[in-house]
């Protein structure tokens, strides 16, 4: 029975670890880092497997289980040695797809990301997501006025990053 | 805003950049030790119960029951017992209740919500135990201080109102030293979820 839950779930996991990967990518800047998130995202998502009911989608579930790691349960491990910068590993922009100018500016954009707060990045996360403000709301459990006032306030604050 | 349209543009292009985890991978990974901060609390929480009651366990309770008989505390100690156990076996019923509670499947905002209210019992529970200190000191002194044996031992010139300002500083400043160990401890562990938590319910605008 647990064999086949565990199957089961792995199996899900599988088809769906972008959004992990994706998360690790915002919360981190190191692959150690990142593997070490991706690992504790995994542990937490497999411990609350047996309470989701399918009431969602599970990508919907994953969501609300790795953000909730990243920015509740996480406690970063000692072994991260902040060495390399967040260009060098994560978002490596493919560059043939755009010009100078829209490279240059993803990074920026990517650059300014990671200076935002937890909350921050996790409504960024499901904005880039194109999850609409009633999703973000009740993925984190917050009114749909506050989301959407959140979201400005963080447009804001990139702008402000990008354009100082 | 037009930088971030392009920026999810190339988000949810960013997939084939992705790493892959094969499935056994994934298997042995989710097997792995979590270091989630709900492990931390609970292991934390569980030594603060234990820990005075070992205390207790290795001073020799003998020698205490001998000092309270002395000084004709018995039923003192037997009512300071009963309440004592009582509020105990309280807090931990508390405490396990809201630690199961707490789940990754809640949303970030009552996820939040449940571990500190989690927290705050064992904070409660830590008041509770500093507090038991300080009123079971002060009585203790009082009846020593009242005793023909150390009555007949001080000299004549003492002046007792500075021996008790002096005791109480001595088991304030304890008591103090306990309670910024304490909040060390979970000051660490938990600035950074406290921080999120006020920033993501901005009473602002969730009034």
């Amino acid at each position: 029975m647990r064999k086949e839950l565990e199957q089961k779930f792995v199996s899900d996991l599988e088809q769906n670890q972008n959004i992990v990967h994706k998360i690790c990518r915002l919360y981190t800047n190191n692959q150690h880092a990142h593997n070490d998130l991706f690992q504790e995202i995994s542990i937490q998502l497999w411990k609350a497997y047996p309470k989701f009911r399918g009431e969602s989608k599970f990508s919907t579930w994953m969501y609300r289980v790795a953000l909730n790691t990243a920015i509740t349960l996480y406690r970063k491990s000692k072994r991260i040695v902040k060495t390399q910068g967040f260009e060098s590993v994560s978002f490596k922009i493919e560059a043939t797809d755009y010009d100078d100018t829209e490279e240059e500016q993803l990074k920026l954009l990517y650059k300014a990301v990671q200076h935002l707060s937890d909350i921050e990045k996790a409504l960024v996360f499901l904005y880039l997501e194109d999850k609409n403000y009633k999703e973000i709301a009740s993925t984190m459990g917050i009114t749909e006025v506050n989301a959407r006032v959140k979201m400005n306030r963080v447009k804001n604050k990139l702008r402000k990053i990008l354009n100082p | 805003m037009d930088q971030l349209e392009l920026l999810k543009k190339d988000w949810q292009n960013q997939d084939s950049t992705l790493p892959k985890i094969s499935k056994s991978e994934l298997s042995t990974l989710i097997h792995k030790k979590s270091s989630s901060i709900v492990k931390w609390i609970f292991i934390i929480s569980l030594l603060e119960f234990v820990i005075p009651h070992l205390i207790i366990l290795f001073t020799g309770d003998n020698e205490s029951s001998k000092i309270y008989e002395d000084l004709g505390l018995n039923s003192f100690k037997l009512i300071s017992y009963v309440v004592y156990y009582i509020a105990i076996i309280g807090f931990i019923y508390l405490f396990y209740k809201n630690y199961k509670s707490i789940s990754a499947n809640s949303n970030p905002k009552v996820l939040m919500q449940n571990i500190i209210k989690t927290r705050k019992i064992v904070k409660y529970y830590i008041w509770f135990n500093l507090t038991m200190f300080f009123i079971i000191s002060v009585v203790i002194l009082y009846k020593v201080f009242d005793s023909s044996l150390f009555i007949d031992k001080i000299p004549d010139d003492v002046n007792m109102i500075i021996v008790w300002i002096a005791c109480l500083v001595a088991i304030t400043i304890l008591v103090v030293v306990f309670w910024l160990f304490y909040r060390l401890i979970y000051g660490i562990l938990l600035n950074k979820l406290k921080g999120n938590y006020e920033e993501l319910i901005d009473n602002n605008v969730d009034c």
